[in-house]
């Protein structure tokens, strides 16, 4: 037996479904994710990849199925801190610098050892931009402040949406990066693509929302 | 993997001072409501005439009521540029408790709209000749009423936060939770202006007060939950 499949996982769905207005979302889902993992959530729009990532953060609640954190059902305050969402909207504040904005986070967060905000800053690209306000930011660059959070942030699981939209080649390969760094340590990072994300350490693990 | 969890403290020192930050960054939005205040005591003599006695009998009320209105300008905006930009839901995962977090949102935007609003209070009230000794009793009502609108509007605009349009459910809504604030506020000060004892309605406000401190973060909290699970 692999160790993969004796441990117990980090996260796990159990015919996980959801639906809005009686119409389900998408079709009930099981998957296990292990430290270590990194999923790509594949689907057309509106197939739900956003929804089971919003459910999986806590933000909506899981109408049938069971979620399991650590073989447990999963309770909010037990997985507290240890998920980090990158949704559409980057919950950046347009008013304030990146700078600004990543204190606030370590602030309700916490930080990872070893690492400070002005390095995590000139490593993600945004040297020089750094007292810049948010709001006068390219889309890229604003994308790229709210990864910086994850860099920062201590968090097991990542849940990013669509973290390659509005990247060029060079912020592409970064978030690349960061993934591997991450899954390397033992984390966990589940990703929505519609397509052509690739990733150097092998293939990643699919979770197909349709048929 | 090491890491520091956020304690409670720093966390509440990074919502409130960015909040504060922000609002210091939007200044006009808080001249508007002193601006707003300003401008309708400044009316009334004019519409009702510079008569003494008449002003003298309506100073506290008009004031009370002005420096209420003025608020309800601003509350509208206290939840709805963070579900918009996506910082609610990270206010969500954060791992500190949510209905603290809120209060410290709601302390912001207390400090950002009531205070100054209570700071030019004494101005509002001299221009309708309010005599000096009743002013700290007016300064102590509107010290009690403002929070207690603060929190009890916090909970309305949680809960209409996922309905379009609603400017106008909020105003309805808010308006019996007004009621028995501006009674007791208004009778503090027309007991102190007659030389009665005005202690009690102060002391009703307080316990009011004392209730939505501890209630109305935990109904904003549950009802910024909702409006997020949809």
């Amino acid at each position: 037996m692999t160790y993969a499949s004796t441990a117990v996982p980090l996260l796990e769905a159990r015919a996980l479904s959801f639906q809005r207005q009686d119409e389900p979302v998408f079709a009930p889902l099981d998957f296990q994710l292990h430290a270590g993992d990194l999923v790509l959530i594949e689907g057309d729009n509106g197939s739900g990849k956003t929804t089971l990532l919003r459910m999986l953060a806590g933000l909506l609640h899981v109408d049938e199925g069971e979620l399991l954190w650590q073989g447990e059902t999963l309770q909010r305050d037990q997985c507290a801190g240890q998920i980090l969402f990158l949704g559409h909207q980057l919950g950046l504040k347009g008013d304030l610098s990146s700078r600004e904005n990543l204190r606030i986070a370590v602030g309700l967060h916490g930080c990872r050892d070893g690492v400070d905000i002005p390095g995590v800053l000139s490593n993600i690209g945004l040297h020089g931009y750094e007292d810049e306000p948010v709001r006068r930011l390219s889309a890229g660059q604003k994308k790229r402040a709210a990864l910086a959070r994850l860099v920062l942030l201590p968090a097991m699981l990542w849940l990013l949406d669509e973290p390659y939209a509005n990247l060029d080649r060079t912020g592409i390969a970064l978030v690349n990066a960061l993934l591997e760094d991450h899954t390397a340590a033992g984390g966990v990072a589940l990703v929505t693509s519609h397509g052509t994300a690739s990733f150097h350490g092998g293939e990643p693990q699919r979770i197909r929302m349709h048929d | 993997m090491t890491e520091h969890q956020a304690s409670l403290a720093p966390a509440c020192a990074a919502m409130l001072r960015r909040d504060l930050t922000l609002a210091w960054r939007r200044r006009g939005d808080i001249a508007m409501p002193v601006l707003y205040a300003l401008i309708v005591t400044m009316l009334f003599p004019f519409a009702l005439g510079p008569e003494d006695t008449l002003l003298l009998r309506i100073a506290g009320g008009v004031v009370l009521v002005t420096v209420l209105l003025a608020m309800l300008l601003a509350l509208d905006a206290m939840f709805s540029s963070d579900i918009e930009d996506g910082s609610l839901e990270q206010l969500v995962i954060a791992p500190q408790p949510l209905a603290l977090m809120l209060g410290m949102k709601i302390l912001a935007h207390w400090l950002t709209t009531a205070l100054p609003l209570i700071v030019i209070s004494p101005l509002l009230a001299a221009m309708l000749h309010l005599p000096v000794a009743v002013i700290p009793v007016l300064l102590l009502a509107l010290l009690m009423a403002t929070p207690l609108l603060s929190l009890l509007g916090a909970v309305l605009v949680a809960l209409t936060a996922g309905t379009r349009r609603s400017g106008m459910l909020l105003a309805l809504m808010l308006l019996p939770l007004c009621v028995p604030a501006v009674i007791f506020a208004a009778g503090a000060v027309a007991a102190a202006q007659q030389g009665l004892p005005w202690f009690s309605p102060i002391a009703w406000l307080g316990a009011a007060l004392v209730l939505a401190v501890v209630l109305a973060p935990m109904a904003c909290a549950a009802a910024l939950r909702i409006a997020l699970d949809a």
